[in-house]
Order: structure tokens, then sequence, then C-alpha cells
């Protein structure tokens, strides 16, 4: 079955804009061989503003191969099933922010995985939020 | 209202278990909850191998909720194209590869930037925000 992500866009913005549904299957960098390791699923609580790292690299268990073909999902949840649309958690890598996932907003992101370039979250507020994640990637 | 919704379904075998997850938003104005991302770029197009490309032509509207999808649809798993933002890099996408983030475009570092590798490698991206900067004239 392997790993495989499909994402569906629709949208009404431009007339005859037809949607996108594209699916893929994560490999290894440069070949057809399925990718073979991953963070699991996991979830963390954000209580407080303040950049904390999601994801140190270097803490890893299980080391990622660098600058190859790395992904993770990330998606904010809201908490205790309030989903507040209009605060958001900002996600970064070494400290550059990406962008911000406001609630029920959901990411799909290549990574470098070097030591460096952690992923890090940065909620608007100090209202309790809560982030779900789950990396893959290749062994180093 | 413009509604924009992005779904996404993902599943691995990697775990003990099946892992599927589902997921679907629609995406809004920066602090809104009443009002959709009204404005939106679509393209294709053939990177050359080498030289670094902005991925957006016109400047998008600074830390606002701007939502990028990108996917290489080249053939060749060899091929990938390196995404950064500044000078910081973020990833590859490999040939069937696609990515969707948030995008903030806080400041002249926080353009997109891709760069082929392997050879011409053919990217499709949508950019769905709520306002540019257009370039003047020449």
């Amino acid at each position: 079955m392997a790993t495989t992500a499909t994402i569906s866009i629709s949208s009404d913005i431009a007339p005859g804009f037809g949607g996108i549904t594209e699916s893929m299957t994560l490999t290894q960098a440069g070949n057809i061989t399925d990718i073979d390791s991953t963070s699991g699923f996991q979830i963390r609580k954000l209580t407080t503003t303040g950049a904390v790292d999601l994801i140190t690299m270097a803490n890893e268990l299980v080391e990622p191969k660098d600058s190859v073909a790395a992904k993770i999902f990330i998606r904010n949840i809201g908490y205790q099933g309030t989903i507040d649309k209009s605060v958001g958690v900002t996600i970064g890598v070494n400290a550059e922010p990406i962008g911000l996932l406001y609630g029920g907003d959901w990411m799909m992101m290549p990574l470098t995985c070097v030591d460096a370039d952690d992923i890090t979250v940065n909620p608007a507020t100090d209202d309790t939020v809560v982030i779900e994640y789950v990396m893959f990637y290749e062994e180093a | 209202m413009a509604t924009t919704t992005a779904a996404v379904t993902l599943t691995s075998d990697l775990l003990s278990d099946n892992m599927s997850v589902s997921a679907s938003t629609t995406c809004m104005k920066a602090g809104t909850t009443a009002d959709g991302l009204d404005q939106m770029e679509y393209a294709y197009v053939n990177l050359v191998t080498g030289d670094e490309y902005d991925l957006i032509a016109a400047t998008p509207t600074a830390s606002k909720a701007s939502k990028l999808y990108l996917k290489n649809h080249s053939i060749d798993e060899t091929y990938f194209v390196a995404i950064t933002q500044g000078t910081q890099a973020i990833g590859k996408l490999y040939a069937g590869d696609w990515m969707f983030i948030p995008a903030d475009f806080h400041d002249a570092a926080g353009e997109i930037a891709i760069t082929a590798n392997g050879g011409t490698n053919k990217i499709c991206y949508a950019l769905f925000h709520e306002g540019i900067t257009l370039n003047a004239s020449a």
C-alpha cells in the first residue's frame, strides 16, 4: 500500500477553474522505492505564544537522511472540538516563518531534515491549540 | 463569499496498523471566519535546469492567509525541484510530488523560489490569496 497522499482543491474564485485532484506516492529520492520511515502520528498542545520546536531534527530517534524526499503533514485541530479559523499558528523552518495555519487548516510540505532545519510552531495567542503532525523520511 | 476548499487524504502502512487521515479546510482570509480568499493565480510552466526562479511573479500581500499548491508533473523520478524561501531551503519535490502550504510572503525573503534539477521539470502551481501588488508596466 505504501504511503500515499491525495489532494483535492475546489474553488469558485475563477470562472472555469475545474479544481485540482492529484495523488502522490511518497518515495525515496530519485527512485520509485517507497519511503521507509516515519515519526508516527503525533499531537502537540500549545498554550502560550512563543516559537517552539515541533520537530528537532537532531533529536529524532531514527536519524533522517538529509536533503532528500522527506515530507511533513501538519494540521491545526483547535482544542477540544473548538476550531477558531481566525487565529493561527505560524509554522517555521529554522526560524524562517513559512505561514500561518489557521484553525482547521492543514499543510503538506517537503523537508530537508538537515539538523538546523527544525520545524517550529508559534501560536498567535495564548489560547490552547493542538497541532497534529506526521513526518515521513528516509533513514540515514 | 468566494469559497475555496482543500482536502487531503493521507494513508500509510509504515506503522503497525494502517494510518488514514482525512482533512478538509475552507481557505479564509486572514483573521476572519466569514470571508474566503478571493483571488488566485494558476499556472503550468516548464522549468529548465540550473537557474533559480521566483515562483510568484507579483508580490502577494504579506502575512496574510495565502495558500500555495505546487506539483512537479515531471515523469522521470530522478528529476526534482528544490524549494527555497529567501535563503532558507525548504525541501525537494521529486517527479509526482506535490505540496500545499500557507505562504506568508512576509518580506523579500519570504518569496518562494524553485530550482530545477535533472532536466526540464514540469511544474503546476496555484496560489490562492487576498491581494497582490502588481508590477508597474515598463
